[in-house]
């Protein structure tokens, strides 16, 4: 390998750290937003109805899609963590030859079908802005909506990133 | 062969909600749906009032869990039941079914509750093995008693109220506390010694020192049956109560760790509904493809009654258990069964009770038994030794799921249905 790239490697690495900084920091802020507003307006409405027999009309819906909301981030925190639910009795018991090929298989088809899912997400977000669905007070539906490829997408690249590095790992020093 | 290779993908570690998109997807090809009606399915998961109270039950858990009302409710359990003979076991077992109902039972009790009893237990002269077989046994005990995560999903998933499954959970529940209780104090008959003399002035301190948690329960239950607030409400009453108990009253957790144990519980979430949102796409072809009219074909063949069906259910979901964990078994295979069930005159409820029963029975049996890994983490014991140490608590549970099984009225009778 050559000093110079080594160095741009070595600068390609640093900005995918700080990527992957900002990414969990971004994460962690839409988590808390969107759960500390759920437990918020969750515990106003009862308050609301049980005292003043009142309520917000829209509060309900805007609950249930936060509950799509704070599962969609929090799948993309398990992606970049590595902690899906996941069966794994044969990974157990594979030798550990067979461990680092079998770990590039699995995150490589989870990347592609994740991309998949992220693709026919943007195409019924697309369907769903063309037609004019609404929600919540006539609200267009496809900013709720939207979180679903965006959140497809990240966690695709959290498995694409996974992949680099087994990569790296398998053939890094062959390479070298 | 497709969904043979599917299979082992999924041994071999494939994410579970990626294993069941993509059969999904097959699926949906082959009878030409387009694939954009996945994420509509997807989207679903807004479409459910009731899933609300799953990220809110989930995170009071965990704040509950990194607090220090674990050992506070040790304490308390102590006072209250020490003096027995054989105290201490019923005092874990009892503690940790009361925790567990709260956390959901995802080895947080374990983690939570067994590194207090465990070095309690050898203290009190019990042997190791017993010791190491009931934490980890007790680690998923309460599953049945509201407000328990899987109980809850059932009843998303069977679309049952959920207010009738906490009611029929309860006399089972409890059946397997006294199976567990009754075999720890046989098991220990030669140790009979009280781990400590009733004290109204120790139960006085206890009870203090515990004032703020003991409302909890009646304040999320009393709540739903009084019908001042709805099962998800009663959710977003307890995340708040155990914030402000743990965090502003009783100082056991700084706000600054709050996001983290926000993310912690989050990612648990995501990973349930995310199954949940996929297999609402695999199940939609499934009954496309009369799935569930083919499987009642295919049991009627083997199946002459209630009684020879339950026994196969029972081997079917004990197999299922061992390989699978308790939500992605919920999510996948409920809705195919419960057409079945119907079929021969089971109780969509008495299901309900005998799917988690014996599927709690999973958590404690290889391959993928969650509390034997946890446990063999937590108290640095190998796997095995764990597994052989927890096998007699194992078949103690198993003797009584399959009495709560072929005995539906011990479900059924306080809904008097």
């Amino acid at each position: 390998m050559t000093e110079k790239s080594r160095e741009s490697g070595q600068a390609a690495r640093g900005l995918l750290a700080r990527a992957d900084n900002v990414g969990r920091i971004v994460e962690n802020a839409a988590l808390v937003i969107t759960l500390s507003a759920m437990i918020l307006l969750g515990s106003t409405q009862i308050i609301l109805r049980n005292f003043f027999d009142s309520g917000f009309g829209w509060a309900d819906e805007a609950l249930r899609m936060m509950v799509l909301w704070v599962a969609m981030f929090g799948a993309v925190a398990a992606s970049r963590e590595h902690r899906h639910i996941t069966i794994d009795v044969l990974a157990r018991v594979l030798p550990d030859k067979a461990k680092g090929g079998v770990t590039l298989l699995v995150d490589a088809l989870t990347a592609a079908i994740t991309m998949i899912l992220a693709w026919y997400s943007w195409v019924f977000v697309a369907d769903s802005y063309a037609y004019q669905d609404r929600l919540l007070n006539d609200l267009p539906a496809w900013i709720f909506q939207s979180v679903l490829p965006i959140a497809f997408l990240l966690i695709a690249y959290h498995y694409v990133i996974a992949c680099l590095r087994q990569v790296r790992k398998l053939f890094g020093s062959a390479a070298s | 062969m497709i969904f043979i290779i599917l299979a082992l993908l999924a041994l071999l570690g494939t994410p579970l909600f990626v294993v069941i998109a993509a059969s999904a997807m097959l699926g949906y090809n082959s009878s030409e749906i387009p694939l954009s009606a996945i994420p509509i399915e997807i989207f679903g998961i807004s479409e459910m009032p009731i899933l609300l109270a799953i990220p809110l039950f989930t995170f009071a858990g965990y704040v509950l869990s990194e607090s220090q009302a674990p050992a506070r409710l040790v304490r308390l359990t102590e006072a209250l039941l020490g003096w027995l003979p054989g105290g201490l076991a019923i005092v874990s077992i009892a503690a940790c079914a009361f925790f567990t109902a709260f956390t959901g039972a995802s080895g947080v009790t374990i983690i939570a509750l067994g590194a207090l009893l465990y070095p309690a237990l050898s203290q009190a002269g019990y042997d190791k093995n017993f010791n190491l077989g009931l934490v980890t046994a007790a680690g998923s005990l309460g599953l049945l008693f509201a407000p328990s995560l899987p109980l809850i999903l059932y009843g998303v998933v069977a679309e049952l109220p959920i207010d009738d499954l906490f009611i029929a959970g309860v006399l089972p529940g409890i059946l397997m506390m006294v199976v567990l209780s009754a075999y720890s104090l046989w098991i220990n008959r030669a140790n009979r010694r009280p781990i400590s003399q009733f004290s109204v002035a120790e139960l006085l301190r206890a009870i203090k020192e515990t004032a703020w948690e003991i409302p909890l329960p009646f304040v999320v239950l009393g709540g739903i049956y009084s019908g001042y607030f709805a099962v998800s409400e009663a959710a977003a009453v307890t995340a708040v109560y155990v914030v402000a108990v743990e965090v502003f009253i009783r100082h056991d957790i700084r706000i600054s760790k709050l996001p983290q144990i926000m993310r912690e519980s989050m990612v648990l979430v995501g990973g349930i509904l995310l199954i949940l949102g996929v297999s609402l796409a695999s199940t939609n072809y499934m009954i496309d493809a009369q799935v569930p009219e083919k499987l009642v074909g295919f049991v009627n063949q083997f199946v002459t009654g209630q009684t020879s069906f339950l026994l196969m259910l029972f081997l079917f979901l004990l197999v299922l258990g061992a390989i699978l964990d308790i939500f992605s078994a919920l999510v996948l295979v409920v809705p195919l069964i419960l057409p079945v069930a119907a079929e021969f005159g089971v109780d969509p409820i008495h299901l309900g009770i005998v799917f988690l029963s014996t599927m709690q029975l999973g958590y404690l049996t290889p391959p993928v038994g969650l509390n034997l890994f946890i446990s063999s983490y937590r108290f640095d014991q190998s796997i095995v030794r764990v597994y052989l140490a927890t096998f007699p608590f194992l078949v103690m549970l198993m003797l009584s799921v399959l009495l709560i099984t072929f005995w539906p009225a011990l479900s059924l009778v306080l809904l008097e249905r």
